[in-house]
């Protein structure tokens, strides 16, 4: 059984189709990445999944180890295991960083049945985890994202996946805005996550990022739909030939 | 002739003053009260008072026996207590040297009117009625290089049922000295007109904290003005909870130069209440700088006001001026209306104003969402979020947490029948 699978997804936003038909089956212990130009719909298809309000499926539908997601609000979806970095990160001034992480982690863990954290606990295991992912904790008492950079967004956004410990995570573009060396450390906290319970879902525009984060699959995602997948060498491709000719063949 | 039920309380201040002496400051304020503001003027136009024109209100005579209810929400603050509108100096703490308490006779008294009289809450109804009807104008003075260090507290409570009540209070702060003050509005009165004059002199320093709780069915109409003298810092915050329609009106005039001014202020307003908060800055010279942040959260078939005013005279130049107000709206009946004004006759200055009134964020709402935190405490949240961060912009960090627990009780008043 896939751990995620999406079937034959249509959306429009404003009237406008985005989404055109797309299908896509992630099982255990994969790395999928998708590429594709600006605009084809990669954030939408990102948004989609996480439940966001006027992202609904016109037709189609999107299952989470077999339990179909249309009926689920964002909250629940993330609860049961998906997991959304964002593209753009939001601020959210006022919400201390650390009381939004234990507010989300024991959401989940009441959910899977687990123990909520006291205070105590959480501090000591999300010291532990931001010490991997090289955030400092000053960055956790402060307001989430708020003044962040934009690398320090992105690497707040993996702590969170790995605090959450989800089974399906869609990292939409999280690569961009990166330097070498924030490439390098967040790569490696999502590759510390990969095992054979979890998926992953990369978004991404650069070939760069697979060489970190080696992918099984490589989909092309062109005006709402997925026109070709194939191994790590199709980014290889993209790199070298951009869309063009793919988009022409397809 | 047919009785004419809207001229009831105007007859009840006359009357009221009849026992005073014909050239008494409370017969010249009388002789001003003609009429409650009628909403084609401009400034009550999204507050009226109609409804108060057809009540049967009169002026209250202090009760100087009457038991107090408010218990000092801070240990070791020094107490000052109005009840009926009327200073109980037994009731009040010793005031710490440099500081003191007098009730101002008719001269100081009328001097004290003829300043309000040359502002422009020269027609607020409070100015009128309450000049004619206060038991006294309270006089509270801070000598010269005088640092306060204890938490002055003023508890005004009192009143009763188709009664009005009129503290009058007169701050000064002599050059140097400094105090912060919170004062808070517990009455049990149909109708209540405080009066405040704040006047800060040569680099004199006040951090003011006013709590408007007065009960469900009462108005208060606050009338405050503030004169800031060179180098003086003014900085306040003003929080409305309670009663049924209360209107908060700041005056602030900046008179000399360097001087630094925050009119900061939240209401959180539930059922059929209406906060106003109005407040007008005057830059009248050059290099000062005001700013202010005014936030709303209402439920029910609340509405909120907020007028902000600032006028830069053309003298004002490198005047620094930043107005920002917000409210959220929790429910489909609320209204929230905000009315910057910028009047701005000098070049050379910096002014920025924005005012937004919507739902709450629905991207930060999707975020927290995202993260698998449910609608209900997402919303809190982000509220909770939104009234921290003002809070703790405005008011002094040892204070910051009684307030915001002030908040949260009004706030979960709200969020309980909307969310
Ligand atoms: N609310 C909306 N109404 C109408 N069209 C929208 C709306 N939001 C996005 N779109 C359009 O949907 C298309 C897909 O946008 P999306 O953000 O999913 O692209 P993307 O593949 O993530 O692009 P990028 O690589 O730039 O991040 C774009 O053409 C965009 O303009
Ligand atoms: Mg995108």
């Amino acid at each position: 059984m896939s751990l995620l699978e999406i079937k034959n997804a249509k959306l429009k936003l404003d009237d406008k189709d985005i989404l055109k038909g797309l299908s896509l089956s992630v099982s255990k212990g994969e790395v999928h990445a998708i590429m594709g130009p600006n605009g084809s719909g990669k954030s939408t298809l990102s948004y989609m999944l996480a439940g966001r309000e006027g992202y609904e499926l016109e037709s189609g539908e999107v299952f989470l180890e077999g339990q179909s997601l249309s009926n689920m609000e964002a909250d629940e979806r993330a609860r049961s295991g998906l997991f959304l970095a964002f593209q753009y990160p939001v601020e959210l001034p006022g919400v201390g960083g650390m009381s939004f992480l234990r507010e989300a982690v024991n959401s989940r863990r009441k959910f899977l049945g687990e123990e909520e954290l006291d205070h105590l606990a959480f501090v000591k295991e999300s010291r532990k985890v931001a010490s991997k992912m090289f955030v400092k904790d000053e960055m956790l008492k402060r307001a989430v994202n708020v003044g962040f950079s934009g690398g320090e967004k992105k690497r707040f956004e993996i702590l969170q996946m790995a605090m959450l410990k989800p089974k399906v995570s869609i990292l939409d573009e999280t690569d961009s805005g990166l330097d070498v060396d924030a490439l390098k450390i967040v790569s490696d906290g999502v590759n510390a996550q990969r095992n054979d319970d979890n998926a992953i879902v990369v978004i991404t525009h650069y070939q760069r990022l697979l060489d970190y984060i080696v992918p099984d699959f490589v989909h092309i995602l062109s005006d709402g739909s997925i026109i070709k997948s194939g191994g790590p060498e199709l980014a290889l491709e993209v790199e070298k030939n951009g869309y063009a000719g793919l988009i022409n063949a397809a | 002739m047919l009785h004419n039920v809207r001229d009831n309380y105007i007859i009840s201040v006359k009357d009221h003053v009849s026992q005073f002496e014909e050239k008494s400051f409370r017969k010249l304020a009388s002789n001003d009260f003609k009429s409650w503001p009628s909403p084609r003027e401009e400034t009550w136009r999204l507050s009226r008072l109609g409804v108060l024109s057809r009540k049967e209100i009169t002026p209250i005579k202090p009760n100087f026996k009457k038991q107090i209810s408010s218990v000092s929400k801070f240990k070791g603050s020094k107490i000052i207590r109005f009840v009926d509108g009327a200073l109980r100096e037994d009731l009040s703490s010793k005031l710490p040297p440099g500081s003191s308490l007098n009730i101002l006779g008719e001269e100081d008294s009328l001097i004290c009117f003829h300043k309000f009289k040359n502002s422009n809450l020269k027609n607020h109804p409070s100015t009128n009625v309450s000049f004619s009807c206060t038991p006294s104008i309270v006089k509270l003075t801070i000598e010269k290089d005088v640092k306060i260090t204890d938490l002055f507290e003023i508890i005004y409570e009192g009143g009763d049922n188709n009664l009005s009540v009129h503290p009058a209070l007169y701050i000064e702060l002599k050059d140097n000295s400094s105090i912060t003050i919170i004062e808070r509005f517990n009455h049990l009165s149909s109708l209540i007109m405080p009066l405040q004059l704040v006047e800060l002199k040569k680099n004199a320093s006040m951090n003011s904290l006013k709590i408007f709780n007065d009960n469900q069915q009462s108005y208060n109409l606050s009338a405050n003005c503030t004169f800031l003298s060179e180098k003086s810092n003014y900085n306040s915050f003003s929080l409305i909870k309670g009663g049924l329609f209360t209107r908060s009106e700041t005056h602030a005039y900046l008179t000399g130069e360097n001087c630094n001014l925050n009119l900061n202020g939240v209401y959180l307003s539930s059922k059929n209440q209406h906060h106003d908060l109005t407040t007008a800055i005057y830059h009248d010279v050059p290099n000062c700088t005001s700013k202010q942040i005014v936030r709303g959260v209402l439920g029910g078939k609340a509405t909120g006001v907020f007028q902000g005013k600032v006028r830069v005279a053309l003298d004002a130049q490198k005047t620094d001026g930043q107005q920002m107000s917000r409210a959220i709206l929790l429910s489909e009946n609320a209204i929230a209306n905000a009315k910057p004004e910028l009047e701005i006759y000098a070049d050379d200055v910096i002014c920025a104003h924005g005012a937004t009134v919507g739902e709450i964020d629905d991207e930060q709402l999707f975020y927290l969402k995202s993260r698998g935190i449910s609608e209900k405490n997402a919303k809190q949240i982000l509220i909770t979020a939104f009234l921290r961060d003002i809070i703790n912009e405005s008011v002094e960090k040892s204070i910051q947490n009684f307030v915001f627990e002030e908040a949260e009780l009004a706030l979960s008043e709200i969020i309980s029948k909307e969310i």
